[in-house]
């Protein structure tokens, strides 16, 4: 500071001054004003003019800051602003210093003013964007578990929208049928994301709310500003329940569809996939599963009940066809037995025969041959038959104890002999 | 069968196991009426989530909800 100090009085402050006031004032003044120039956006809030300005502030979800332009300068825009109208303003920090009799102030001093474009808007949302996903804002719903068939469905959406029809349409779609709690909200003007955040807590404040659903038809990037409220998105990301959204159309993406844990096209398919099973599909493949079951489950019975009945009669089986092989090959023994038997019988008559031939023949040249020995004998004998010898004229001498007497001497000796002739003896004396 | 109760899709895939289980003829008789058991089991808690949600639509307003339930609290 160039100034020079004018109280000489001791003071405690290791400061440095102090200054006049006007002097610091001025200064501060020729510093804001070596502020770069800059683009702002925001929304435009209390706008009023005086004879020479036009004074409003410049809004958004984290700050604001007092714009003033001239009246004449604005006025050759022509552009009707109201509260809450997003804009871009150009231009840079002023600082009125004030005076004795005047207050100071600061404001932002604009030199060109224009309402936010589409471009304007989507590079706000992708700053925002990238703010939520540095935060972890993206993750919490996903993580989220979703029950496959949710008995109480929450919808927060626009009382006399089409969405609301749609969200109908596809839970009917669905078969789906259970308990549907409607939070209606505006969702368009700029208070609308406020209120949709309070409809969400509300909702989420109930025990049986499985799921909701956050829908909106389509509309301007600009209409659909609401969904991108940082607020709203923090508010969405932290909820107990699943919130599956379905903002705009399939081009638009809002910043409430990166937070939430489903995002849809529309809000048919949100209600498809708050109810993510075909409850009729379901029934009737439950119903067929029933169906199975139960033939297994009598099949189980039955079936083992012939395989046991057939395993019972197995053994009886097994004994019958054992015994008819018995008794067929009893039959063959038998029958075996017969023609062996016979076969002896043949053989043995064969031999019979045989033999009686043999014999027969062997008692024929046998009988032959002896009785031509006999008769060679008997003729022998009869040669030799002393009878035979007697007939012819010759007596046989014996003594008295019937030995025959060969020679004279014995018979001398004798003296009674015994004279045998053929027909008769005689007794005789040898003188 | 687990102890604890199973979600709709668990119960739908342990289902389709036992099922498969039996098609594939590989069960013996005391299994088989186990897993029968089970699958009727699971198929009756089925049921009745599916039930739950096909009495008939019932519409509410938050608005109305939040007042009924402040009611009952008071």
């Amino acid at each position: 500071m160039s100034h020079a100090a004018i109280a000489a009085a001791p003071v405690d402050s290791d400061l440095p001054g102090p200054y006049p006031v006007g002097s610091y004032a001025a200064r501060l003044k020729q510093e804001l004003q070596k502020f770069a120039r800059v683009q702002l956006v925001g929304e435009v809030w209390g706008l009023r003019s005086s004879r020479a300005r036009v004074y409003f502030e410049l809004r958004d979800t984290r700050g604001a800051l007092p714009c003033s332009m001239w009246l004449s300068d604005f006025e050759k825009l022509g552009l009707a602003l109201t509260d809450g109208i997003k804009v871009v303003v150009g231009g840079g920090c002023d600082y009125y210093p004030g005076s004795a009799s005047a207050s100071p102030s600061f404001s932002f001093a604009v030199s060109e003013l224009r309402v936010a474009g589409e471009g304007d808007l989507l590079l706000e949302l992708e700053r925002l964007r990238r703010r939520l996903h540095a935060d972890g804002l993206f993750e919490p719903q996903k993580r989220l578990a979703r029950p496959p068939l949710p008995r109480t469905i929450g919808v927060v959406t626009g009382e006399r929208g089409k969405a609301r029809d749609d969200v109908l349409a596809g839970l009917h779609r669905r078969g789906w049928a259970g308990r549907l709690v409607w939070a209606f909200a505006p969702v368009q003007d700029r208070l609308a994301a406020p209120l949709i955040a309070t409809a969400l807590r509300d909702l989420a404040a109930i025990p049986e709310v499985d799921v909701v659903i956050v829908a909106r038809g389509g509309g301007s990037l600009a209409d659909l500003f609401a969904f991108c409220d940082e607020s709203l998105c923090r508010t969405v990301a932290l909820l107990r329940v699943p919130v599956i959204s379905s903002v705009g159309h399939h081009t638009d993406r809002t910043l409430i569809d990166d937070v939430a844990a489903v995002s849809c096209s529309t809000p048919t398919h949100a209600a498809e996939a708050a109810v993510p099973i075909d409850c009729r599909a379901a029934r009737a493949h439950l119903s067929q599963g029933a169906h199975r079951l139960h033939a297994h489950s009598r099949r189980a019975v039955t079936e083992r009940a012939r395989t046991l009945e057939r395993l019972a009669a197995a053994p009886g089986h097994h004994v019958a066809r054992e015994r008819r092989r018995l008794h067929q090959l009893v039959r063959e023994l038998r029958a075996s037995a017969r023609r062996g038997v016979a076969t002896g019988r043949e053989r043995a008559a064969t031999h019979v025969s045989a033999l009686t031939r043999a014999t027969d023949r062997a008692r024929t040249s046998d009988h032959v041959a002896r009785a031509r020995d006999l008769e060679r004998l008997a003729l022998a004998l009869a040669a030799h038959d002393p009878d035979r010898t007697l007939a012819r004229g010759y007596a046989l001498v014996e003594d008295t104890r019937g030995d025959p007497l060969t020679s004279a001497a014995g018979a001398r000796a004798a003296h009674d002999v015994r004279l045998r002739f053929h027909d008769d003896a005689v007794d005789a004396e040898v003188r | 069968m687990s102890t604890t109760q199973p979600t709709y899709e668990t119960a739908v895939a342990r289902i389709e196991e036992i099922i498969r289980r039996l098609d594939s003829g590989e069960a013996g008789l005391r299994e088989t009426l186990a897993l029968v058991k089970e699958g009727r089991e699971l198929v009756e808690f089925c049921a009745g989530e599916l039930d739950a949600v096909s009495r008939g639509l019932e519409e509410l307003r938050l608005d109305d909800l939040v007042e009924r339930l402040e009611g009952a609290q008071r």
